[in-house]
């Protein structure tokens, strides 16, 4: 028989409120195997976890049970104490009775009885636990940053310049993400080209950094600190090594198609370099509007490529890489225009959304920064802006508020004033949420120096009359309606995870939240990790963010990632799956349902791979012989806290 | 739809000496854009001729003109586009 100790916390009033601790410690003292019940405080704090250690040296504890809040706050905290006073760490159980007691009942009397049980429960568990020693991995150091944006290269550039290889893969011919489209950034003004590009150029020229553009990852195995990862690199048809950039393909090339980086405002041809600060500086063959690859299918760039960088046999490339940490930043897209049609976008060429104003405005952009309408190129005198276009709408659109449009609003707004001085900006909006340093005073410049007319209200209707947009709203400011004859529409338009974000969440196993944006481990606490050990989240594909807080989660997931790579070794819970060899048929119903890939046959019988397992307990649930069980965890433990939870 | 710059997709105007076509129909074939489509008509040696179906699709890429076996049809490139070639980036 074990010496069990109970440690009964109060946790101030969160537990004795509704539990009365006295009595726990005084019925536990009774149970069999019981040689110490007492109840503390708090015993998380340093007295209290010096009273465990007391208990144990005195009374020679041989297991400890901790009656407190959830294990996932501080089963690592008593553990540590537990093992400071010479017990095995895995000799120290935590009775949850807040979260699952305390917090949700009322009745003392019930909740009494119902934390009396299981601290019992646990008390039965721990008589037969194990001793055991955490499991002990190496560590690749090399990192894997997806997504090419300024997050990625800001925790690629992190990682590397603390001396850890990195790989960087983005999906696109350049890196640059959104950043690199946008003109001028809030609430400095200052040019996002001129800031992003430095970073761009270091990424490029790292020694420790190996970019990999127009790669996607296909495939993803291993674990913490050991992933095995398949980048597959697409065709680009063009040896970045041979191109001197003469620019004589795009000359030749019959075809054009809508130019991405423009968003359509302009054309490109097939054979393109997506803008000329372009990281890796090099043209890409877009093989989905060639006319064919086949040489004499055109061939007209090859024709007069004269290094002979075009090369029509190239082949999609699958390129292996092992990496102990993966971070994930493939950003945001915008609202699809199919889906926002209200506002005849997409309908009217003269209602742009957020990004294509943005190109307007930029000095490298379609008209050299200035501001034109797409039907007829001539400078729109009245310009109305529509905040919250497809956010804060759970009817129809998005429920959550996409964040930065009440800023980069503002922005359009004062720099559409700073280019057509004798213009009218109008901002139709629900509320404005400036939030952030120096973010209100930005807002409010707008609106004063500039001029800006802010109406609260929601647009109820745009249609194309005589060249004109015209806006139908009402300002509930003043109950009136107001109708503007407008040159042009800017949509503020929700931010969305980009597209492929939830093929990719799947085969990395990272969670999802309900709107599609990769979920952080928790809100507050574990704000940059998801939920698998050893992938971290940067950017507008965890939220929609701006650039400062994009580049602060991204410095911060690069930090987590040298957490990881800085160790010689890493550790994993040795309450893991374990095979009796002599009950096992081979039957292989555990490998199936193991949601960790842990399981595998080996001659005929199953295998766990003890660094994969988390020790969720699946396998031994389906096993029809009771011959795999989760160590710590076994069915006679169950069965015993069944009994213990029952009053047996 | 685009709206700025001077980028055009280049056009091609076909021209078919009906009378060389052995009706091997390869052009047709192999048109990426399905510009050309055989006629119901006959020539002088007795084949059906393709004619050209829509030749605003036409890019100019000239693969009739390189795998047609009797030298039968060849592409120009139409006047304006040859102008709008000039300035290729941005305006």
């Amino acid at each position: 028989m074990k010496r069990t100790g109970i440690f009964v916390c109060h946790c101030g009033i969160n537990i004795a409120g509704t539990v009365d601790v006295k009595k726990v410690a005084k019925e536990l003292s009774k149970h069999k195997g019981v040689v110490h019940a007492e109840d503390y405080v708090y015993v998380c704090s340093d007295p209290g976890q010096n009273i465990i250690i007391n208990a144990i040296k005195e009374k020679k504890l041989d297991s400890v049970v901790v009656a407190c809040c959830s294990p996932t706050l501080h089963e690592t905290t008593f553990r540590n104490t537990s093992k400071s006073a010479g017990l095995n760490a895995f000799q120290c159980e935590i009775a949850n009775i807040r979260e699952q007691c305390s917090w949700v009942h009322k009745d003392m009397e019930k909740a009494t009885d119902k934390a009396i049980r299981i601290t019992k429960s646990t008390v039965q568990r721990v008589r037969r636990n194990e001793s055991l020693e955490p499991i002990s991995v190496p560590v690749t150091r090399k990192a894997m940053v997806i997504g090419g944006g300024i997050a990625g290269i800001q925790s690629a550039l992190d990682l590397a310049n603390t001396g850890f290889e990195v790989i960087l893969v983005e999906r696109a011919p350049s890196i640059g993400g959104h950043m690199i489209q946008l003109s001028e950034t809030f609430p400095t003004l200052d040019c996002s080209q001129c800031i992003l590009t430095p970073k761009m150029v270091e990424v490029s020229k790292h020694p420790k950094i190996k970019l990999m553009t127009y790669s996607e990852v296909q495939d993803i195995s291993g674990y913490v600190g050991n992933f095995k990862v398949k980048i597959l690199k697409k065709p680009t048809y063009v040896d970045p090594d041979k191109c001197t950039l003469c620019d004589e393909c795009t000359k030749v090339c019959p075809v054009v198609v809508p130019n991405e980086f423009d968003l359509g405002l302009t054309g490109r041809r097939a054979i393109y370099i997506p803008f000329p600060q372009a990281i890796p500086a090099t043209f890409t063959l877009d093989i989905k509007s060639c006319p064919g690859l086949l040489p004499i299918a055109c061939g007209k760039c090859a024709d007069v490529c004269e290094p002979d960088a075009i090369d029509y046999d190239m082949k999609p490339e699958i390129v292996e890489e092992e990496v102990g940490a993966i971070i994930v930043a493939t950003g945001y897209d915008l609202y699809e225009k199919e889906l926002l049609t209200e506002y005849g976008y997409g309908k009217y060429p003269d209602v742009l959304d957020g990004l294509q104003f943005e190109r307007l405005l930029s000095a490298s952009g379609p008209t050299m920064g200035k501001i034109l309408r797409p039907s007829d190129h001539k400078v729109p005198k009245e310009v109305v802006f529509i905040q919250c276009a497809g956010s804060r709408d759970p009817e129809l659109h998005c429920a959550y508020c996409s964040k930065i449009c009440c800023m980069y609003t503002a922005k359009h707004a004062m720099l559409y004033k700073h280019h057509v001085h004798d213009g009218q900006a109008y901002v139709f909006y629900i509320d404005i949420r400036s939030g952030g340093k120096d973010y209100e005073e930005f807002v409010q410049r707008a609106v004063e120096n500039d001029g800006v007319l802010y109406l609260r209200g929601k647009v109820s209707k745009i249609f194309e009359d005589n060249g004109k947009i015209k806006v139908w709203g009402v300002d509930t400011l003043t109950g009136k309606d107001i109708e503007i004859d407008a040159d042009m529409v800017v949509l503020a338009t929700a931010t969305r995870p980009s597209k492929g974000a939830d093929e990719l969440a799947k085969k990395l196993k990272i969670a999802m939240d309900k709107d599609g944006f990769l979920a952080e481990a928790h809100p507050k606490l574990r704000p940059v990790e998801s939920v698998t050990s050893g992938m971290f989240l940067a950017g507008a594909a965890q939220a929609p963010k701006d650039i400062p807080e994009a580049v602060a989660q991204a410095s911060g997931a690069a930090a987590k990632a040298i957490s990881i790579l800085s160790q010689d070794r890493l550790y994993h819970a040795p309450t893991v799956a374990k095979v009796n060899i002599n009950l096992c048929t081979g039957c292989g119903m555990c490998v199936q349902v193991c949601p960790y890939d842990a399981l595998s046959l080996k001659d005929g019988k199953a295998e766990v791979n003890e660094v994969l397992c988390e020790g969720c307990g699946t396998c031994s649930a389906t096993c029809l012989r009771a011959a795999i069980q989760v160590k710590n965890m076994t069915p006679l433990q169950v069965n015993e806290m069944i009994k213990a939870s029952l009053g047996g | 739809m685009v709206y700025f710059g001077d980028l055009k997709a280049k056009k091609g105007k076909i021209h078919i000496d009906k009378d060389r076509c052995k009706g091997c129909q390869f052009c047709a074939e192999y048109c990426p854009k399905d510009v050309l489509e055989m006629s119901e008509e006959f020539n002088v040696k007795g084949y059906h001729p393709p004619y050209v179906k829509n030749e605003d699709d036409c890019l100019y890429c000239q693969l009739c003109e390189t795998i047609c076996p009797e030298f039968a049809i060849f592409v120009t490139l139409k006047k304006e586009e040859e102008e709008g070639e000039k300035g290729e980036s941005r305006p």
